[in-house]
């Protein structure tokens, strides 16, 4: 069996840090490696170096036994290397064959675009790896896990047998994750060889042929997925034991915190993406809402949170509605919320950790007297809160944006959970966090909650859901298909509620 | 100076990034100097003349100063001293307006807004400061002088918060509203200049401003250095202190940095948005004031050369930060005040330091040009792609 | 990247070095030395800027003097361009527009040894207020060091308002202004002044546009820069019926020119200098030009100032002393030209009354 690909010693500092220390990799030829690892712990910076966009500082790169100097992803590709990128690089207004023709736009007579050429082989891929994909679509009308082919038709189109896919699942449903492991399956059987970068322990057991974990920039080790289970994969990427089961005592559940019913809510572009939903959460339970993105769950929490305006239907926290209540009375009232988009919503990544612990209570005292900000409350405030929820920061005064997506995220959760709270929103609280960083974010939300409060999670993730959850809710197309108990449903039944359909013995609470 | 490492600490983690935050724009300078020098070469000029007269011409001669000073402690004569100092406080005098129409455009740039209407809004506070300044008669300085700077100031404020307001109620783009203000204020001005603020005679311009409505002059004719700077100074001071020690400031910068989050974390954008215009409009209305109160005394067509358009190009240079902006002014200052010397001296066309000016502002607006110049390792950008987890 | 800051460094010393050692070194030596401070048209406004220089540089190559501009961009500047001529002891300073006149007069003021000409400007005159402190506004007595040069602009467009009634085929003919100021009105009266005489010679009922000077009124845009205006204007006299058309406001005309260029429609009288030069992508439609000969004024000037005879009061150019002039007449018949050489001879010695 030979190596197609072998990066031997590489090293990469950036100042300050050290990316990548003397890291050996192997791909064997037509196997899948899967590469382990926290963020932060290097994945993204080897890769990056492997097509050519960083330079390494030591170490030599191996492509079918020769070495290779990659200066640029030009480099990379006439290598046979071909990246998918987590972020996809799609141009929505454009067909697929003309997203698949970019860069590489080949002509007739030298001067006219040859399209049906293209066409043509795209229809070849598609049809030799049962990709499934219409040249003639438009990206924009295509789901995530379609345009995610597509940028695989790109890489095939390019002639790559050595595939990168960075973190290909993050943006799909479980169904679109089992559609992705055939095509894998499919690539492999026809001798492409793949790395596979992920932070999903299970994904990794269910597909690679041979698992590197990396760990702050190091290779920790190498093992045989055969021997590996998840809670060993867990703590060599973490470097300690990990609890992956979120425990938790029976909830205590009392008065109801929020109550919504019939809620309609437009969408910014008027769209009603919100139709009639209903339900309750509890003091000291948490109501998981499960659903593929994109079916109402953002519009929906927006509603709560007093971003959006409701259309029809009511919202009741604490017993008093929320209608044209701005978003800073809502928060007053009590409720707190993680949002969705971290880095958009949730933070000023421009501002020092210190300011971004008092946004929503800078006006207040002690942080403020008069119109006059009191930087020792607010600097003291922050080293406390630092201290208490282990967010790993050089200092309280560097940008938030230095610091990792699960330090961002502890930022915000130690903002929310300081402030007195009756009701906490967390939507996707932990997407794209690693392992560590998710097992505290879990256990804080069900300490809030058997502290009292009441809890709504929001997450596309099912095992999170299920992990969390008292009870389950699952959206779909604007509407709660139904509302179950945790502990009396499955992964099975889940899915099927999320792609629409119901399961003919269903086991309804309510 | 303690005072500027202190934002700068809070923006960029550490006290020692200071050095690092002017690295670039001082090495900006440079080069725009040193590819300035290559046009004077190619316009066969010497470089060293020219250069020579821009430094005289904005920091006065050294021999001068010392010749000065010397016939000052023999006879008591002060004509050759002041003689010696007139380029450097004439820089002065230009960089004052300078820094009031940068912190209007840094301030909007702070809460996310691109106030281009600096221009009209130094118009408009110059009209208002004049008519107070010539209208109001009798009143002593201690009243008129603050009357007519305020005049000017709220001017400008009103003219900065109508786009404002548009933008908040109905989303109407700054930039355009801005524009359009800006020939409001330009055919407004060719109207009162003509009819209503008319001097009698037949040219279209003001009456000068009483004598008690002028800022005070420090030194006798022709030297202008006037109370304008210091009071420049002052406001600078209280812009910083606004932006970065107030909960409003705390406010505009959330809404400039992250509108969205700002929202979310309760704070009003509407309110924000016209208060930040408000007080750009007011900023650059003192800038006209002081120009007209201090400098000029009466106002005519062609009072400003587009102040409010460099004011841009320094709040840019210097970060939108209040001592930044005050830095970049004085550059600005030096740089079109020198200009004349070497003009004339030099023979090269005052357009050189338009030029110069030109090529600071691209080489701020696109570091990486210089970084990549001077091989610069960009710390900055590097960090984002440290790969912690959120960099892609 | 060290040895690079290291050259950088030097260099700037090097120059800052050289600068204060160099700088201040005006050559002294018995040359009359000229500064011209431009108002903020610039020196290549192909106007009064740039003819007041047409007529520094002929002193140039002509009287050996030394000659040199600086341009103002704002208000501020004129202040400060002449103190820079001041500080470099110029023997005369040519300042252009009445916008330069407070600072004229108060730099003229401060340093008696200076001399000063003004451009299209003369004293007294105080902006309505006093600017020199407890002062009236200055006079040849007041400031002895400065000359006003002005022009009896109402005896070429006297000229001008002939021509322009002889050449019309609709018997009508337009003239608008900037504002209505008498700098820009005396153009407009003369203008009328020379339809009418035209009338009263050919019997004849030319009509004007734009200009009464019985009711003191007529047209202005309100502003010198709108070639838009320029162009609304020129089309409205178009339309009732006038077919040349003289505009006073300066680059707006060029708005006009355009119009008539493009429409074939009527054909333009230039202002203040030889517009078939000046605006030459519109000679095809400039009958002729009402100048003022600020070249032959301030070469005048320089010339007193060289043999010691300047003194301070007003000039006023005329068609006499070639102040005035009318560009040349395109497509003028012989017999046309004859009798505007008689008409001007006529003025210059008096026998015909321009108002």
């Amino acid at each position: 069996m030979t190596n197609v690909l072998e990066l031997r010693g590489i090293t990469k500092r950036f100042p300050g840090v050290i990316a990548n220390e003397k890291v050996d990799i192997a791909l064997r030829e037509g196997k899948i490696l899967a590469l382990l690892g926290e963020n932060g712990a290097g994945k993204t910076t080897l890769m990056n170096i492997l097509y050519g966009l960083y330079k390494p500082d030591e170490g030599q790169i191996f492509v079918r036994g020769r070495e290779a100097h990659i200066h640029g992803p030009n480099d990379a590709i006439a290598l046979g290397i071909g990246m998918v990128h987590q972020h996809f690089m799609l141009v929505p207004v454009m067909t697929v064959t003309e997203n698949v023709m970019l860069g590489v736009e080949p002509t007739r007579n030298g001067m006219f675009l040859d399209k049906e050429k293209v066409s043509r082989r795209i229809r070849e891929i598609s049809d030799q790896y049962g990709l499934e994909v219409d040249p003639n679509a438009y990206i924009k009308d295509l789901p995530v896990g379609i345009q995610q082919r597509v940028e695989i038709i790109k890489v095939l189109y390019r002639q790559a047998d050595i595939l990168i896919l960075d973190e290909p699942t993050a943006v799909l449903t479980p169904q679109e994750v089992e559609g992705l492991f055939k095509i894998i399956n499919t690539l492999i059987k026809s001798g492409k060889s793949i790395i596979f970068i992920t932070h999903k322990l299970k994904e990794v057991l269910a597909i690679a042929d041979d698992i590197t974990v990396l760990r702050l920039g190091k290779v920790v080790g190498s093992i045989d997925p055969k021997e590996a289970t998840t809670e060993k994969l867990a703590s060599m990427m973490v470097g300690r034991d990990v609890n992956l089961v979120v425990e938790k005592k029976p909830a205590k559940s009392g008065k109801p915190v929020l109550m919504v019913e019939n809620l309609f809510v437009r969408d910014e572009r008027q769209h009603m993406t919100v139709q009639g939903v209903s339900f309750e959460v509890r003091e000291g339970e948490v109501l998981g809402v499960a659903g593929v993105q994109g079916n109402g769950q953002t519009e929906l929490v927006y509603a709560l949170t007093g971003l959006l305006p409701l259309e029809a239907g009511t919202i009741r926290l604490l017993n008093e509605p929320i209608r044209h209540t701005s978003p800073r009375e809502i928060l007053e009232r009590g409720m707190a919320h993680i949002p969705e988009d971290r880095q958009r919503h949730g933070l000023i990544l421009t501002f020092p950790v210190h300011d971004n612990l008092v946004l929503c209570t800078y006006y207040k005292e002690p942080f403020a007297r008069g119109i006059s900000l009191q930087e020792k409350a607010i600097f003291s405030n922050a080293g406390e809160l630092v201290k208490q929820y282990d967010v790993r920061t050089p200092n309280i005064y560097v940008n938030v944006g230095t610091l990792s997506g699960g330090n961002q995220q502890k930022v915000i959760v130690a903002r929310e959970f300081s402030r007195p709270i009756k009701l906490l929103i967390a939507s996707q609280p932990t997407r794209g966090l690693d392992v560590g960083s998710i097992e505290y974010i879990h256990q804080q939300i069900i300490k809030k909650r058997d502290e009292g409060t009441g809890v709504l999670v929001v997450s596309s993730e099912l095992d999170e859901i299920l992990a969390l959850s008292d009870r389950i809710a699952v959206m779909y197309k604007g509407q709660i298909m139904d509302i179950l108990d945790a502990d009396k449903t499955s992964k099975e039944e889940l899915g099927l509620l999320m792609a629409g359909i119901h399961p003919s013995d269903n086991k309804k609470t309510k | 100076m303690s005072e500027t490492a202190t934002p700068s600490k809070q923006s960029n983690g550490g006290r020692s990034s200071l050095a690092q935050e002017l690295l670039v724009p001082v090495l900006a300078v440079v080069t725009g100097l040193l590819i300035g020098a290559v046009v004077i070469i190619a316009s066969g000029a010497n470089v060293f003349d020219a250069y020579g007269a821009l430094f005289t011409g904005s920091f006065g001669s050294p021999a001068r100063l010392v010749e000065g000073l010397q016939v000052y402690f023999s006879t008591g004569e002060t004509r050759e001293l002041l003689r010696a100092i007139y380029p450097f406080t004439e820089s002065l005098v230009t960089a004052t307006p300078y820094i009031f129409a940068g912190l209007s455009v840094a301030l909007g740039f702070r809460a996310g807004l691109f106030n281009i209407g600096a221009e009209g809004q130094f118009f408009i506070g110059a009209l208002c400061s004049a008519f107070i300044g010539y209208s109001l008669k009798g009143l002593p300085m201690i009243v008129h002088l603050p009357l007519a700077l305020l005049g000017g100031a709220l001017g400008g404020a009103i003219w900065g918060m109508i786009p404002g307001y548009l933008k908040a109620r109905f989303g109407a783009h700054e930039v355009v509203n801005t524009i359009m203000m800006n020939w409001i204020a330009f055919r407004l001005s060719d109207w009162l200049l003509n009819g209503p603020m008319k001097a009698s005679g037949f040219r279209p311009v003001t009456p000068n401003v009483l004598a008690s409505a002028e800022l005070p002059r420090f030194f006798p004719d022709p030297l202008r250095f006037n109370l304008g700077f210091f009071i420049a100074l002052l406001v600078a001071y209280l812009v910083y202190w606004f932006l970065f020690k107030t909960t409003t400031g705390f406010e505009i910068r959330s809404v400039g940095a992250n509108p969205d989050a700002a929202k979310y974390a309760g704070m009003n954008i509407v309110k924000n948005l016209v208060l930040v215009m408000a007080l750009a409009g007011g900023l650059a209305g003192m800038a006209g004031s002081a120009q007209v109160l201090g400098v000029d005394h009466w106002v005519g067509q062609g009072f400003s050369a587009g102040y409010g358009f460099d004011a841009i190009a320094l709040a840019l240079l210097g970060k939108s930060h209040p001592f930044g902006v005050v830095l970049s002014a004085l550059l600005f200052g030096f740089l079109r005040s020198g200009a004349t010397n070497m003009q004339s001296r030099a023979g090269i066309p005052i357009d050189i330091i338009s030029i110069i000016q030109g090529l600071v502002i691209v080489f701020i607006a696109a570091p990486a040009i210089i970084r990549w110049f001077y091989r610069l390792r960009s710390i900055k950008t590097e960090e984002t792609v440290l790969t912690r987890g959120w960099g892609k | 990247m060290k040895k690079l800051y290291f050259l950088m460094t030097a260099l700037i010393v090097a120059s800052l070095v050289l600068a204060a050692c160099g700088g201040g070194g005006a050559a002294g030596g018995d040359v009359v030395k000229v500064g011209q401070v431009t108002d903020l048209g610039g020196i290549d406004d192909k106007s009064f800027n740039a003819t007041a220089y047409a007529g520094i540089e002929k002193a140039v190559a002509e009287l050996g003097v030394e000659g040199k501009y600086l341009e103002s961009t704002q208000q501020s500047d004129y202040n400060k361009n002449i103190q820079q001529f001041i500080d470099e002891d110029t023997d005369l300073i040519v300042t252009v527009g009445f916008l330069l006149g407070v600072d004229t007069a108060v730099a003229a003021k401060a340093n008696p040894e200076t001399k000063f000409a003004i451009v299209d400007y003369a004293y007294p005159d105080c902006f309505g207020t006093d600017f020199v402190e407890g002062q009236t506004c200055g006079s040849a007595t007041e400031l002895p060091n400065v000359l006003g040069l002005t022009f009896a602009t109402d005896q070429a467009a006297f000229l001008a308002g002939y021509a322009a009634a002889a050449t019309t085929q609709t018997g009508k003919v337009a003239t608008f202004g900037g504002i209505n100021i008498p700098p820009v009105t005396i153009f407009m009266k003369g203008f009328e002044a020379g339809v009418k005489y035209y009338n009263a010679q050919k019997g004849t009922n030319v009509e004007v546009l734009g200009w009464s000077t019985e009711a003191n009124d007529g047209s202005f845009t309100g502003n010198f820069e709108s070639l838009d205006d320029g162009r609304s204007f020129a089309e409205s006299f178009v339309q009732e019926g006038a077919d040349i058309i003289m505009p006073v406001a300066g680059p707006v005309g060029l708005g006009s020119a355009a119009y008539c260029q493009e429409t074939g429609s009527c054909k333009i009288v230039g202002v203040d200098t030889d517009w078939t030069v000046s605006a030459s992508e519109y000679s095809d439609v400039i009958l002729t030009s009402v100048m003022k000969n600020m070249n032959v004024a301030v070469f005048d000037t320089i010339k007193a100032v060289v043999d010691g005879t300047f003194k301070g009061g007003v000039y006023v150019g005329t068609l006499a002393n070639g102040g005035m002039g009318l560009a040349e007449v395109s497509g003028a018949s012989d017999e046309l030209k004859a009798e505007l050489e008689a008409i001007k001879q006529g003025i210059i010695d008096g026998s015909i009354p321009v108002q």
